[in-house]
């Protein structure tokens, strides 16, 4: 594949990857005009950061009551996003899971994409980043910060080695095989211990439970592999990639099986909350604000949504549809930001000493860097669909001849967004 | 000059310095150690001469009097007045003088508070700090301002121990101070929000002609 990329124009080769600048030029206006309101999303994120930098925390919603805001719960999302892509992609080596085996490379890109922007969403949400030098020379190892800071720059790290090695073919299938055995193990503890975060709380009653862990793992997953199929359809749409229907159709099974371990994991907790003689008072009280009061309207749709997405997926007559897969997915991704939301907000709605606190708006400031940072993911996404070789070479070689559609490019694109 | 300077300044700035007192939670003075127990002469006079020829006191109770009437509501706190009034009675019956840790006796029932006063997020947690240095002990919605000096007058009215002012617990949470938008970045905003519009309608309109 290498050597026939190289022979083409515009192709350059960065340690040992060749990068397809060429593709770049014969893209659609449509394809720029995408890449343009990316940048000038980027550019309101940093001129928010600006802000953030010279004003301080008085810009931000978060308050005292209220310390970590949307920053932080798009931390624990976008490190859940990725978890997905790897646990696809360790399939195929650790499972023999061959329909997979062309997700590989788009499966590891996304997990380090994702991963690098919950670390970006963490420098800003540090308000001044470089006293991120202390985290290091002074640690506390009685917090899990320190635990899933580390993991998660490590993991980005592992990430984007392997991504190297997928794409350069160094040390065959034997590396492959071996990164999978670190990076899984590694993306399981990564997401441990940001469940660790909110669990190891004592005096935050309900996230003091330990079904925290297994909760944020299958959310991880069942999100992941929603936007992985997300991803792959856009691919697909761009010509960038392409897939057999039945990869499709395995990973909504795997989703669909997924989504219902994570309803049950929820289930469970709820029922456990509320369990006449097992109720814990303080627990009760917070998870009740979530039925009924303020924050119902971000936590009730999470089971409509969760439950939706499962019906759909469930029927086995309708599950091959694209259509039922995206909007399936699509339901589930959007499902999750908001658990992730109400997660956060249900710690903080009640104080430790029971008093209620305002409910928790990101401020003008919180939202332009949020949205910032979501369009540095999608630019990289977008870019990496024209110049990275994505394409797994045996997908190649059959496929060399298909035409690339860049003029379909940014619909797609938007669809991830 | 100099002199009287120095001395009009030490009365403007006195109230204040025994609110500092005050506020540190410590007791400004404990004048019941200095005449209980009372002991009585073959006379039925104090053997000890009390202050400004005071034979007794009398304490109203306006919050604690729920702890019973009459002597039933002093026994609750402090040990028989013909014993020693001065000490005071714990949770697990042993007595404590009244210089001493008294924040304990009120610990039997305000024992949420107490915690809160432990873990520092009710008054301060300072050595010598006692709820009585802040609470007026027999009627503890009152809260010191000021010490002054014990005995005035004929007899020891608790309330003439200090300036009081009553204590209103917080409605609600504190409200959080307003969030800091600059007008120049909502301005942007709008700007690129319209840009962003733009291109989306563009991205959109181009897929119906496509």
């Amino acid at each position: 594949m290498a050597e026939k990329a190289i022979s083409r124009p515009g192709v350059k080769r960065v340690i040992g990857v060749d990068l397809d600048f060429g593709a770049l030029r014969t893209a659609g206006p449509r394809y720029w005009a995408f890449v343009s309101l990316l940048v000038t999303v980027i550019g309101l994120g940093v001129m928010a950061w600006g802000t953030l930098l010279t004003h301080g925390g008085s810009v931000m919603a978060m308050r005292d009551s209220y310390p970590w805001g949307l920053w932080f719960t798009n931390y624990m999302y976008y490190v859940g996003l990725s978890a997905g892509g790897l646990v696809v992609y360790a399939s195929v080596h650790l499972f023999n899971a061959k329909q997979f085996a062309p997700l590989s490379r788009l499966a590891v890109l996304q997990a380090g994409v994702l991963v690098m922007m919950a670390l970006l969403g963490i420098i800003t949400d540090m308000e001044r980043p470089w006293r991120a030098v202390w985290m290091l020379l002074t640690p506390n190892f009685n917090s899990p910060f320190i635990y899933t800071g580390s993991a998660a720059n490590i993991y980005m790290i592992i990430c984007f080695v392997d991504l190297w090695i997928l794409i350069t073919g160094k040390g065959g299938h034997k590396l492959a095989h071996r990164m999978t055995l670190i990076a899984l193990p590694f993306a399981v503890y990564l997401h441990t211990t940001t469940a660790f975060v909110l669990s190891l709380n004592k005096s935050r009653e309900l996230w003091n439970s330990a079904v925290m862990v297994p909760i944020f793992l299958t959310s991880a997953t069942a999100s992941g592999v929603a936007l992985l199929l997300i991803c792959a359809y856009v691919m697909q749409r761009i010509g960038a990639m392409k897939f057999k229907p039945s990869m499709f159709r395995s990973l909504s099974t795997l989703l669909a099986t997924v989504i219902i371990i994570d309803l049950f994991l929820l289930a469970v907790e709820i029922l456990t909350v509320f369990w006449p003689t097992s109720a814990k008072p303080g627990h009760a009280l917070r998870l009740a604000e979530f039925f009924t009061g303020e924050y119902a309207i971000a936590f009730l749709p999470v089971l409509v949504l969760g439950l939706g997405a499962f019906a759909l997926l469930a029927g086995r007559s309708t599950r091959h549809l694209p259509a039922v897969q995206i909007t399936a997915s699509l339901m589930y991704v959007v499902a999750i930001f908001l658990k992730r939301y109400s997660l956060m907000a249900m710690g903080f709605a009640v104080d430790p000493l029971g008093q209620y606190s305002a409910p928790y708006l990101p401020s003008l400031v919180e939202v332009l860097i949020a949205l910032g940072l979501l369009a540095v993911g999608l630019l990289i996404m977008t870019l990496s669909a024209k110049v990275l070789p994505l394409r797994v070479p045996e997908e190649d070689s059959a496929e060399s001849d298909q035409v690339v559609l860049a003029s379909h490019a940014p619909e797609q694109a938007l669809e991830v967004g | 000059m100099l002199v009287l300077t120095a001395v009009a300044l030490a009365l403007l700035f006195a109230p204040g310095a025994l609110a500092g007192q005050s506020a540190t939670g410590e007791l400004a003075f404990h004048p019941c150690s200095q005449c209980h127990p009372v002991t009585l002469g073959a006379d039925g006079q104090p053997l000890r001469a009390l202050p400004i020829g005071m034979t007794q006191h009398v304490v109203e109770l306006e919050v604690h009097d729920i702890l019973g009437e009459g002597d039933t509501a002093c026994l609750a706190c402090h040990d028989d007045p013909s014993r020693n009034p001065g000490m005071l009675l714990l949770a697990d019956g042993t007595f404590v003088d009244v210089t001493g840790d008294v924040s304990r006796v009120c610990q039997r029932c305000h024992f949420e508070k107490y915690r809160e006063w432990q873990v520092g997020v009710h008054g301060k947690n300072e050595p010598k700090c006692t709820a009585a240095g802040c609470h007026d002990p027999h009627t503890p919605s009152w809260i010191y301002v000021g010490a002054l000096p014990p005995f005035q007058g004929t007899g020891m009215e608790v309330r003439a121990v200090g300036e009081w002012l009553p204590f209103k617990p917080l409605a609600g949470p504190p409200t959080p101070p307003a969030v800091l938008t600059p007008a120049w970045l909502a301005i942007v905003t709008a700007l690129g929000a319209v840009v962003s519009a733009g291109m989306l309608g563009y991205l959109i309109l181009g897929r119906f002609k496509r």
